[in-house]
């Protein structure tokens, strides 16, 4: 009973570390409509940088604004070169677009920083947390714990500023309808930059959480593909979605290999949340939280 | 100033429909009928539940209540490929063609129910599918030489001129060669010749072809000169049936259309 | 001047129904099948044959399949490498189980297993639409290649994982000599692009289109949406799976499921994108392109490298990379028809000239 209880919470905790980088998905489609397949890569990039930057010098407490500054500035540079020649296409282009950009993303850090695989701490041991394995007797990391809170903390001030505030509705009006937001005088290509730099930030969270947890590699990119999974099961634009979906999806998949996958031979981490995403999608065509897409004729 | 022909029986019956959608009542206890050969309009307010109408006696919509009869054979819902095996064909308010094709491609779609060749022989376009193919732009281009589109035969229809793409819908639909015709709002958004344009097409088809036609539409002109009867709905009830004298002096419509306090 | 249509009327709509309408179009095909069948056999380099010609032409049927699916029925789908491996290990265990089975037939019965698991994988596509689609079909892509790789029953319970392919023998005569095989797979891919052709110009084709543009308004005119899209399913999904074979058979020499993976799948949807979606002429530009752009690359590299300027070997990959999604977000800005489209738009610029308007 404590074994399930521990891979449960390990999973739920692990979850949450997959929402973080669905928040990045669902913050740009929210805001423009774009499925952005670089997301993963946006991590990935994020957390070489950071690494390769203190590789070169720079304390912990440098590296990250710098980092920051770069994330922004590629966010901006992105919405630039990429999404302002392609406004009013249909939404498919655009996401093969960022199937391009992912490919040039992981090209251009590997170039800049190097192949090799590097740890990356930031200061948190992956150690089970004392009081609470003497007390009820189960291992719980410290890491996974501090991971949860920032992606808790973030979740809620970006929820916060979607519902509340101005640039939140500008956001979801350019994410309705392109033409019609320039229409009304919503400067598309700024509110664009903004949220491409935000999302580069929470890409820079979700990189160095990822990266300390399993180490600065290539591997990081496919973090992306689980969270697709988790945007299937909680609807593109939800935020609330992104987060049970990240729940369900990290302890069903954990869950789902220690008690399911010794019948099976083992090694259905890779396709089981995506098949449990599909038959949730079955019933509810837009995920658990999605909006539903009414076809008038 | 419309063409003498004998006007049959009943081919349509609407009887007390009810559509809602959640808290919104789009048609409360609608019932009325259509003639063969006759040419009927549906005229209201914007928001009286016409568009709503003619989705349910297309299939697209389910009414919660009600039953609608066509050609003899009541059914409580038809479902949109039903309805068009059936013989009632119909064009939309925000015309629904396939942006992608070419006009000849899009009206042949509206042949497609009588193109029964199975996907191996058109994959080696012998015997029955090329035959088939040929037979239907034959008739086809029929249509396209009626509604004097031939210059246009290739051009994607996306790159078209809204008048334009409404008389390429009407083709596809009655590349159908359909029973009964719905048309939805067919003038909107077209100037002066467009319409008078599009007024004598449809006397055409009616005349030529015995199509019975349903209409919705908003210029009064168009719809006293050319339409038989007229059904009058006001926020999803009928308010008024008859020919168009009738109506233009019926009180209950004016002040739908004036805007009385309810 | 030369490429005028002044003079061609049709008076039948059977031949204005043609693949070719105009003669010089027709010549130019003419001509290209004669090179193809005749020259290039007779004057290729193994080397060409082997890394180019012949992965080409495979990966071309697969992309002719996902163009099928994604252009012209407008289902989005992420997983066409899997239905490829469908087909490979499908066909793998027909000859190895069916004694004396002729090797065309089981790459039949290889399509035909991929065209029936594709259907399985399409029928969520009457419910799901969109992105959500595009990541259910990963779900296929992962599934499969996991089910491909543990069932032992599959894989003839070999414990190494790379199987390796029976030797194609058609009426005793075996193709082993790089242009043999060549010819084999061109006369294959000839056909079934023919086919395709056909389909796709026909009342199927428009039917497909109608659902990608409007699919409610497509079944308001009678187009059933269930039958049709898993027919493209099939249809598609049989394509990569006779591709998956031939990918097996008459390029690899091997059969395992590592060769069918995601990265396959993206390099095929990007044959498709970058040569033109809705296009069969597009799908054979898109994979010469894909083909083509390594070993360019490569040379480049290399050339760079003999000159002087000393280029990291890791730099190479990672180039290659880079070129890819520039290439394809350039392709999306400038020309998001493809290549096939700068093609016929070539074509009226030739019908012009010389004179400019």
């Amino acid at each position: 009973m404590q074994f399930f209880f521990e891979v449960l919470i390990g999973g739920l905790l692990s979850g949450v570390m997959y929402s973080l980088v669905a928040l990045g998905f669902v913050l740009i489609y929210k805001a423009s409509g774009v499925f952005n397949f670089a997301q993963g890569t946006m991590v990935f990039f994020a957390a070489l940088t950071f690494v390769g930057l203190t590789e070169h010098g720079l304390s912990f407490w440098m590296a990250l604004p710098a980092t920051l500054v770069v994330m922004v500035l590629l966010g901006l540079a992105i919405e630039r070169a990429v999404l302002r020649p392609l406004v009013n296409q249909p939404q498919i282009s655009l996401f093969m677009a960022t199937i391009g950009l992912s490919f040039l993303l992981e090209g251009l850090a590997q170039i800049v920083w190097g192949t090799s695989v590097r740890g990356l701490d930031i200061g948190v041991a992956d150690e089970p947390i004392g009081w609470i394995a003497d007390r009820f007797g189960l291992n719980i990391s410290k890491f996974d714990l501090v991971a949860a809170l920032i992606a808790a903390v973030l979740v809620a001030a970006l929820a916060f500023f979607f519902s509340r505030t101005r640039i939140g509705r500008a956001l979801r009006a350019v994410a309705d309808d392109h033409q019609a937001a320039l229409a009304v005088g919503i400067p598309l290509q700024q509110i664009w930059g903004i949220v491409w730099a935000v999302a580069g930030a929470v890409a820079l969270v979700a990189g160095l959480l990822w990266g300390a947890r399993n180490g600065v590699q290539f591997a990081l990119t496919f973090v992306a593909l689980k969270a697709l999974p988790v945007l299937m099961l909680g609807g593109l634009e939800s935020v609330p979605g992104a987060i049970v979906g990240g729940l369900i999806i990290g302890a069903s998949e954990k869950l789902a290999e220690v008690y399911l996958g010794p019948m099976v031979g083992g090694g259905i981490e890779g396709w089981f949340p995506y098949v449990l995403a599909l038959v949730v999608l079955l019933f509810r065509p837009e995920g658990l939280f999605g909006e539903k897409i009414i076809r008038r004729v | 100033m419309t063409a003498a022909r004998s006007i049959g029986g009943t081919i349509l019956e609407v009887d007390a429909v009810s559509l809602a959608f959640g808290g919104v009542k789009a048609l409360t206890e609608v019932s009325f009928d259509v003639r063969e050969h006759e040419i009927r309009a549906i005229i209201g307010p914007n928001g009286a539940g016409k568009s709503s109408m003619l989705n349910v006696i297309n299939g697209v919509y389910r009414p919660q209540r009600g039953t609608i009869t066509f050609r003899g054979v009541p059914r409580h819902g038809m479902n949109p490929y039903d309805a068009a095996s059936s013989g009632i064909a119909r064009t939309f308010q925000n015309i629904a063609l396939f942006k992608g094709m070419s006009v000849l491609d899009n009206i042949m779609t509206g042949r497609n129910l009588r193109m029964k060749a199975s996907f191996l022989e058109q994959a080696i376009w012998i015997g029955r599918a090329r035959r088939e193919e040929l037979d239907n732009r034959a008739r086809v281009e029929a249509i396209i030489d009626f509604l004097e589109i031939q210059h246009i035969r290739r051009t994607p229809v996306g790159r078209l001129a809204y008048g334009l793409q409404k008389r390429v819908e009407l083709a596809r639909a009655l590349a159908a060669e359909p029973a009964l015709l719905l048309l939805d709002e067919p003038m909107a958004g077209m100037n002066v010749e467009e319409k008078q344009d599009m007024c004598r097409f449809i006397l055409d088809v009616n005349a030529e072809f015995g199509t019975t036609i349903v209409l919705i539409e908003h210029d009064m002109g168009v719809v006293m000169d050319i339409c038989d009867r007229i059904v009058v709905l006001d926020y999803g009830r009928k308010i008024g049936d008859g020919a168009a004298d009738e109506i233009r002096g019926n009180q209950a419509v004016i002040d739908a259309y004036l805007g009385v306090a309810h | 001047m030369l490429y005028r249509e002044a003079g061609q009327f049709k008076s039948t709509y059977l031949a204005d129904s043609a693949i070719f309408p105009l003669r010089q179009d027709r010549i130019a095909m003419a001509v290209l099948l004669a090179i193809a069948f005749i020259v290039v056999p007779l004057t290729a380099t193994p080397y060409l044959f082997s890394a180019i010609l012949i992965p080409t032409l495979i990966l071309a049927l697969a992309a002719i399949g996902l163009n099928i699916l994604t252009g012209y029925a407008g289902q989005l789908s992420l997983g066409s490498a899997a239905f490829m491996a469908v087909g490979a290990f499908a066909s793998f265990n027909f000859i190895l189980r069916v004694p004396g089975i002729p090797i065309l037939v089981a790459f039949v019965g290889g399509g035909l297993c991929a065209a029936a698991i594709g259907i399985v994988f399409g029928l969520p596509s009457l419910r799901i639409r969109g992105f959500y689609l595009a990541v259910a079909t990963l779900a296929a892509q992962f599934f499969i290649i996991w089910f491909l790789t543990k069932v032992g029953w599959v894989t003839n319970y070999n414990s190494s994982g790379v199987i390796t392919a029976q030797p194609i023998v058609v009426f005793g005569y075996r193709f082993d000599a790089p242009a043999p095989k060549y010819l084999l797979v061109l006369s294959i891919v000839a056909l079934m692009a023919l086919a395709a052709k056909n389909m796709t110009r026909g009342n199927l084709g428009r039917k497909w289109m109608a659902i990608r543009d409007m699919d409610v308004a497509a079944e308001v005119i009678g187009i059933p949406q269930m039958k049709t899209k898993l027919l493209a399913f099939a249809v598609s999904s049989f394509y990569c799976g006779v591709a998956g074979a031939l990918f097996a058979y008459a390029y690899l020499g091997t059969v395992e499921p590592e060769a069918y993976n995601l990265d396959l799948s993206f390099r095929i949807l990007f044959m498709v994108i970058i040569g033109g979606a809705g296009t069969i002429l597009g799908s054979f530009l898109g994979s010469a392109f894909i083909v083509l752009t390594p070993i360019v690359l490569n040379v480049t590299v290399g050339w760079l490298d003999a000159s002087g300027l000393h280029v990291p070997a890791s730099a190479g990959s990672n180039l290659e990379v880079i070129v890819f999604g520039v290439l394809i977000i350039f392709f999306l800005i400038v020309e998001p028809l493809g290549i096939a489209r700068l093609w016929s738009i070539g074509k009226e610029k030739l019908r012009l000239w010389p004179f400019p308007h």
